[in-house]
C-alpha cells in the first residue's frame, strides 16, 4: 500500500516536472522526494558553511525545491561520529549523500555497505579511496605544485620560505605539501626556514605566522594553504612597509590585497588558486543528474571527477560589480563579503545558478533554475594512491604542471 | 594571599626553618622563576635563530601573548574559586563575532559598542555563574554545556561566516606603536597591574582567596559566597569578550574557530602560572608568566623546524617541568639551601 502511495505521487511528480527520464531510479522518501543528506565535518569556517550554502541553495531552487528532500547534518571532525552519521542515513532510506568526508580512509567500509544498498555517494573536495563512491575534488589538478613554482618564478629560484599548511595528518594538506616539496626539492637555493600548521584559518595563519617572523624577519616569500590572509596581516604587523611574495587560496582578501596598487609596491606579488567551495555545488548537481536519469553512472573504479584548479594570478585579479561572477569577474569587495570569505563560489559555467545570497544564506537565487550541467563538464581525475583510490599507482606524470611554467630552470 | 605576612595553613604546620621563609615569600620565588625560565629561553633561543634573543622577539611575545593573558585573567579568577571556565573559547568568538557585525566596519558608536559586547559576554558569565551556585551544577558541566549553546547561537547567528569588520580604529589601535612599543604591549602592562591589584591587594581579591580556601568557613565568616562566585564568573566572560575583540582587531574579522586556541592555554598558564588547580590560591603576575612561558615556547619550537608531532611533545615537556620546578618542595629545599649560606 505504501508503496502504491509512494509511486502515485512519484508519477505526478513526474507528469509535474517532466525532468524524469523513464530511468530514473525510485526515491525513497513517503512524499516521493529524494531524500539527499548533506555530510559535513565540521562548520565554523567560510569555506564549510560557503560550500553547505551552496547545496542547500541549489536543493531549493526549481524544480528541485519540488523534488529533493535535503537533511543537514554536521559530524564535526571525528571520523567515526561521520561513520555512525553514514549508517544512521542508510537505514533512513537516503537516495544520496552528498558529503565532505572527515577520512579519505575511514569511511570506506560504511560508503561500500551503502552503495550496496544503492545510496549514491558524492564527495566533495576531500576523497575517499572507496571505489564505488564519486569524489569531486580539485585535489588532482595540483594547488601543491603549480603555487610552488609559480612561488619559485617570483623568487627567481632562491629564497627563504615559510610553508604554512594546513591541518596535521590531513590527505589534503599532504598532497599539498607532497606536490610542493617535488618542485622545492629541485631547487637546491630555496630554504623552507619554517613550516607550520594554520589549520586553514585566517586568525591561526597569522599567529603562526608571527611566529615564524619573530626567527626568520628575513623571509623571501611565503607558501600558503587556505588562510593566507592571515600571511600578509601577520608580514604588513612585522613590516607595515615590507611585503613577499605569497601563494595561497582563494580568500577575498588575499585576492583583493593581490590587485591592490600598494601592496604591490610594497612587494607583494603571487597567485590565489586551491579549493573551491563550488565544489559541493558541481558535486551535488551531477549526483542530481545521475538519480533522475539525465546522465549515466560511471562505472565502479571510474569515479574520481577532477574539478578544475581556480587559477587567478595578481593581474587576473577583476572585482565583480553584482551578486556573482560575470564577466570574468572573481572577488568581491569588502562592503559585500568578509575578507575570509572563499572567493571560488561560483562557477558561471557548472553553476549559473548561484549567486552571493546562496553563498552567504544558503538562498535560492529568485528566478533561477537547475540548468543542466555542460556535456564536456565531467572530467575524470588520475590515481592519487591513498587518496582517492586503493592499491593503484599513480601516474608518472603526478606533479606535472598544469598552470605554469617554470621560468628558473633547478 | 600569599602575601609576605600571611602563610597557608599547611604551610605554617610545617616544622622546617620557617624564620628565612619570612624574608621571602613563596610567591615572590614562584613568579620569579616564571619569568626567570622565560629569559633564560629567550636567551637560550638565540642557539636556535640568530634573529632570536633580541628585543624584537620579546615584543612578538609579549604582543602573541596579551590575548592569552587578557582571558587567563578570568580564567585564574574562576580557578582561584575552586571553578573551571570552559565556556571561555566560545565567548571569545562570541566577543570576536559580535564585534564584526556591530563594529561593521566602522568608529560610530565604538565607545557603546565595546561595552555592550563586554556587557553581553558578562551575561553569559552570570549564567554560568548562577548555574554554579544557585543550581549547584558542576563548573565543568555547566561552562562546558554554556560554551556549546553560545557557539551554536554564533553559528546559527553568522550562518558559518562571520560578516562585517572591526572597527577601523581597533584596527589602528593594533597595529599602532607607542614610544616605539605596540600599543597591545602598553594595554597588556596595564591590565596586568590592574589585575594584580585586583587579585592580590583588593578587598574583593582577599574575599576571594577566603572563598576559594574554604567555602564554608568563608560563608560562616559572612562573605557572600553565591555573588562573589557569579561576579567571578561575569569576569572571566567579560575577559574572554574582551580578548574577541581584540583578536577580531588583531585579524581584522572573527572566524568562528578563534577562540579554540585559547581555552586550554588559559587553564595552562593559570596553573605553571603558579597558581593551585584546586583553588584558593594563585597570582596574576604569575599567571602572565605562565601565559608568556607558553608564548615563548610555541614561538621557539615554531623556529625550530621539527615535525608537529615532536612540537607537541616538546611542548607537554617543557609544561611538566616548569610544573615540577614550581612545586614548592623543590622552592623550600632550595630556599632554605640559599638562607642558610648566609
Amino acid at each position: 500500500m505504501k508503496t502504491t502511495t509512494k509511486t502515485l505521487a512519484l508519477a505526478a511528480m513526474l507528469a509535474g516536472t517532466t525532468i524524469l527520464a523513464s530511468g530514473a531510479a525510485q526515491a525513497k522518501t513517503a512524499d516521493g522526494k529524494w531524500l539527499i543528506y548533506l555530510s559535513l565535518s565540521y562548520s565554523g569556517n567560510a569555506w564549510q558553511s560557503e560550500a553547505a550554502n551552496i547545496v542547500k541553495a541549489l536543493a531549493a531552487t526549481p524544480p528541485f525545491n519540488e523534488t529533493v528532500e535535503l537533511v543537514e547534518v554536521i559530524s564535526g571532525t571525528d571520523p567515526q561520529a561521520q561513520i555512525s552519521d553514514y549508517e544512521s542515513m542508510i537505514a533512513n532510506g537516503a537516495d544520496g549523500i552528498v558529503s565532505f568526508p572527515i577520512s579519505s580512509n575511514a569511511l570506506n567500509r560504511v560508503v561500500r555497505r551503502g552503495c550496496n544498498e544503492d545510496v549514491l555517494f558524492f564527495m566533495y573536495d576531500g576523497t575517499v579511496t572507496e571505489s564505488c563512491a564519486y569524489n569531486i575534488s580539485f585535489l588532482s589538478g595540483g594547488f601543491g605544485e603549480n603555487t610552488a613554482q609559480a612561488l619559485v618564478n617570483e623568487l627567481g629560484g632562491k629564497g627563504k620560505i615559510f610553508l604554512s599548511r594546513g591541518v596535521p595528518g590531513n590527505s589534503v594538506d599532504e598532497r599539498h605539501t607532497d606536490g610542493a616539496m617535488h618542485i622545492f626539492n629541485q631547487y637546491p637555493e630555496i630554504e623552507i626556514a619554517a613550516e607550520y600548521y594554520s589549520y586553514w584559518d585566517d586568525r591561526t595563519t597569522q599567529q603562526e605566522t608571527a611566529k615564524a617572523l619573530a626567527a626568520h624577519p628575513d623571509v623571501d616569500g611565503v607558501w600558503a594553504q587556505a588562510g593566507e590572509f592571515g600571511v600578509i596581516q601577520a608580514l604588513l604587523q612585522a613590516n607595515p612597509d615590507r611585503l613577499v611574495p605569497v601563494t595561497g587560496e582563494n580568500s577575498a582578501g588575499f585576492r583583493l590585497a593581490l590587485a591592490n596598487p600598494d601592496m604591490q609596491a610594497k612587494g607583494l606579488r603571487g597567485v590565489s588558486s586551491g579549493s573551491g567551495p563550488a565544489q559541493s555545488g558541481f558535486a551535488f548537481k551531477i549526483m542530481m543528474e545521475i538519480l533522475n536519469g539525465q546522465r549515466d553512472a560511471l562505472p565502479d573504479g571510474q569515479r574520481n571527477i577532477e574539478y578544475p584548479l581556480p587559477w587567478v594570478p595578481a593581474d587576473a585579479v577583476k572585482v565583480c560589480e553584482g551578486d556573482t561572477f560575470e564577466e570574468g569577474c572573481n572577488v568581491f569587495t569588502e562592503d559585500k563579503v568578509p575578507s575570509s570569505f572563499v572567493s571560488e563560489v561560483f562557477n558561471p559555467e557548472l553553476l549559473p545558478e548561484l549567486s552571493l545570497i546562496s553563498a552567504l544564506d544558503g538562498l535560492p537565487t529568485p528566478g533561477a533554475t537547475i540548468q543542466p550541467l555542460p556535456a564536456e563538464a565531467v572530467k575524470l581525475a588520475p590515481d592519487m594512491p591513498g587518496i582517492n583510490c586503493r592499491g593503484c599507482d599513480a601516474p608518472a606524470n603526478l606533479y606535472e604542471l598544469t598552470k605554469i611554467e617554470a621560468t628558473v630552470q633547478p | 594571599m600569599m602575601s609576605s605576612d600571611t602563610g597557608t595553613p599547611e604551610r605554617s604546620a610545617r616544622t622546617e626553618d620557617t624564620r628565612t621563609s619570612q624574608r621571602i615569600s613563596p610567591t615572590v620565588v614562584t613568579v620569579a622563576t616564571i619569568y626567570g625560565l622565560v629569559l633564560v629561553m629567550i636567551l637560550a633561543s638565540r642557539l636556535i635563530s640568530p634573529s632570536f634573543g633580541g628585543l624584537s622577539q620579546l615584543e612578538t611575545i609579549l604582543y602573541l601573548s596579551s590575548f592569552l593573558v587578557f582571558c587567563a585573567f578570568g580564567q585564574g579568577l574562576v580557578i582561584l574559586v575552586r571553578g573551571l571556565d570552559l565556556s571561555v573559547a566560545s565567548v571569545i568568538t562570541v566577543g570576536g563575532v559580535l564585534s564584526a557585525s556591530l563594529m561593521d566596519g566602522s568608529n560610530t558608536g565604538l565607545l557603546h559598542v565595546i561595552p555592550t559586547i563586554l556587557l553581553a559576554c558578562a551575561l553569559i558569565g552570570i549564567v554560568n555563574g548562577i548555574g554554579v551556585t544557585v543550581f549547584n551544577m558542576p563548573p565543568f558541566i555547566m561552562t562546558m554545556a554554556s560554551g556549546i549553546i553560545v557557539y551554536s547561537l554564533c553559528l546559527g547567528f553568522t550562518g558559518g561566516t562571520p560578516r562585517g569588520f572591526p572597527a577601523p580604529a581597533m584596527n589602528d589601535f593594533m597595529q599602532a606603536r607607542v614610544f616605539g612599543i605596540p600599543s597591545p604591549i602598553w594595554l597588556l602592562v596595564v591590565f596586568a597591574a590592574l589585575g594584580t591589584l585586583v587579585q592580590s591587594f583588593s578587598s574583593f581579591g582577599r574575599k576571594l582567596t577566603a572563598v576559594g580556601n574554604n567555602p564554608e568557613a568563608a560563608y560562616v565568616a559572612g562573605l557572600p559566597a553565591r555573588r562573589l562566585i557569579i561576579a567571578v564568573y561575569g569576569i572571566s566572560a567579560a575577559c574572554a569578550g574582551f580578548t574577541g575583540i581584540l583578536l577580531a582587531s588583531y585579524a581584522n574579522g572573527a572566524t568562528l574557530r578563534m577562540g579554540d586556541d585559547y581555552l586550554l592555554p588559559s587553564i595552562a598558564a593559570v596553573v605553571v602560572g603558579g597558581s593551585s588547580i584546586l583553588g584558593g590560591r594563585g597570582t596574576f603576575l604569575g599567571t602572565v608568566g605562565g601565559a608568556m612561558l607558553l608564548t615563548t615556547l610555541s614561538t621557539i619550537l615554531s623556529a625550530l623546524g621539527i615535525g608537529q608531532g615532536w612540537k607537541t611533545i616538546m611542548e607537554g615537556g617543557v609544561i611538566l617541568l616548569a610544573l615540577i620546578l614550581l612545586r614548592n618542595q623543590v622552592f623550600d629545599g632550595l630556599r632554605a639551601l640559599v638562607m642558610r649560606k648566609d
